[in-house]
């Protein structure tokens, strides 16, 4: 990834608010809050199609922030990634403890995944506005195979079969499909000014 | 340089899709290779940007203010003494009273008339309930206040139970990629060897060679003189088992267009018992659940 395009002016403040939360500095974890708080919600409620659940593992991943903020390794990421990362794992644990997952997928037909949302939804992310923009554009470049395969495997919980399954194609070409999605995504990412 | 196989097998890492053998192999390997765990982190960075593509979700008002008390709460509980005794009002001054209130009514009783002292008591009667509801309030108050303390310490053995999970997930991390080193090298003798020949005019010397381990059930194929391929055009490998009625898909891969070569990691969509023969097929781009295309490449 082109490094100099990753740590935007915004992103350069989020590590050393790490650094301060690992330090027991709760003036920083509240302004982490402000900043990931509405991205992290939006991710976990098209995880888990539930917002108050998604709440409860907003919350919990910013008390394991709190734990474990001395664990962030900047070289190997942003702070964002990490943190979303972190509330990733505790949504699809959560996704794959309670027993309707059927239900769930169900509900997260591919059509209703989200990705044709309105640009004035975007925008109510102050922070997150301009990188958000960015990433739906790159989106918008993708072909739609394997945008449709990105959005599974990132949202839906689901295995690599049963993504193939879902969309009825060979775990070959649906592997194709993601290998390729996300080379194209970074570097589309990686070349947006 | 990194191939394709190796691409895939990250870019299903970095959304957390590999699991069993796969995932321990490449575990494996992400600790002694820089180079693909560069790639990994890129990937991984990248997939986090899928979160933003997510409808913006407004938090409720009181999520920032439930954060920053847990937070709060764990910064003082552990400060704080674990044995915590729970705080009870007296009762016995109120007790007292009302005997003092009793014994003076009784007097006044005695010394006014029978009306007065039937006042008297029901005043006294009111007075005990009061005193009755009060202390009930006490107690209620109390169990508010110890059932307070339990919630902050459940909340607080579930965070450290959290982080034992966390702590236990990395033993297990750890404990795979050594067993799996192990397994890898009980499997070399057991490994299948196939040379794969070529079934075109135009290019006769084409050949390849299949190396299929069947525990760890995946393979490499190496390739040599192939043609090169039309951009909407596909080389997809299949692996012949008596067990299904058609072969089984090995994946789509591509080869140099000046060499003809490429080395090519494969897996199976199914489980594989005994390998009969390989074959290569030409199909279109992404590759097909069933052969359509005209072979290419056949074990002997």
């Amino acid at each position: 990834m082109n490094d100099s395009r990753t740590t935007t002016r915004s992103e350069d403040l989020e590590a050393p608010l790490l650094a301060r939360i690992a330090e027991g500095d709760q003036s920083a974890l509240s302004d982490l809050y402000d900043r990931f708080s509405r991205p992290l919600l939006a991710a976990v409620v098209r995880i888990l199609n539930d917002s108050r659940e998604a709440e409860d593992i907003v919350h919990d991943a910013f008390v394991a922030v709190w734990q474990k903020a001395g664990d962030y390794d900047a070289s190997r990421g942003s702070a964002f990634s990490w943190v979303m990362t972190l509330t990733r794992n505790r949504a699809l644990d959560r996704v794959r403890s309670r027993k309707r997952r059927g239900e769930l997928l169900a509900q997260s037909a591919p059509a209703d995944l989200g990705y044709d949302q309105t640009s004035a939804d975007v925008a109510q992310a102050a922070e997150f506005s301009e990188r958000s923009d960015a990433v739906h554009a790159a989106f918008g470049e993708l072909p739609s195979d394997q945008r449709q395969a990105l959005e599974l495997a990132y949202f839906s919980g689901l295995t690599q079969q049963e993504i193939a399954a879902r969309l009825d194609q060979p775990l070959g070409t649906i592997k194709a499909r993601i290998r390729r999605g996300l080379l194209k995504l970074r570097d589309l990412l990686a070349s947006t000014p | 340089m990194i191939d394709e196989r190796t691409e895939e097998l990250a870019a299903l890492y970095a959304f957390d899709l590999l699991e069993g053998a796969e995932l321990d192999a490449f575990t494996t390997r992400l600790q002694n290779d820089k180079e693909v765990r560069k790639l990994v982190d890129e990937l991984r960075e990248t997939s986090s940007a899928c979160a933003l593509t997510a409808a913006s979700v407004e938090p409720s008002a009181g999520l920032r203010e439930r954060v920053l008390a847990s937070v709060m709460d764990q910064t003082t509980s552990s400060a704080r003494s674990s044995n915590i005794i729970p705080f009870r009002l007296p009762a016995w001054p109120a007790w007292a009273a009302a005997a003092v209130f009793a014994l003076l009514a009784g007097y006044l009783g005695l010394t006014v008339s029978q009306l007065d002292y039937q006042l008297a008591v029901v005043e006294q009667s009111q007075v005990f309930a009061d005193l009755q509801m009060r202390s009930l309030q006490t107690s209620l108050d109390s169990e508010q206040i110890v059932s307070k303390q339990q919630a902050i310490e459940l909340k607080t053995t579930e965070t450290q139970l959290a982080a034992v999970r966390d702590q236990l997930d990395e033993t297990r991390t750890s404990a795979l990629a050594q067993i799996s080193e192990l397994k890898a090298e009980a499997n070399v003798a057991a490994l299948k060897i196939s040379s794969l020949n070529s079934l075109l005019g135009n290019a006769p010397d084409a050949t390849a060679i299949a190396v299929w381990n069947p525990f760890s059930q995946e393979g490499v194929l190496t390739v040599s003189k192939l043609p090169a391929l039309d951009a909407d055009k596909d080389y997809q490998l299949w692996v012949v088992d008596p067990q299904y009625s058609i072969p089984v898909d090995g994946g789509v891969f591509t080869v140099d267009a000046t060499t003809g070569e490429t080395r090519f990691k494969f897996k199976t969509d199914k489980p594989i018992k005994t390998v009969a023969a390989f074959a290569v097929s030409l199909e279109r781009k992404g590759g097909v659940p069933k052969a359509e295309g005209p072979m290419v490449l056949i074990t002997q």
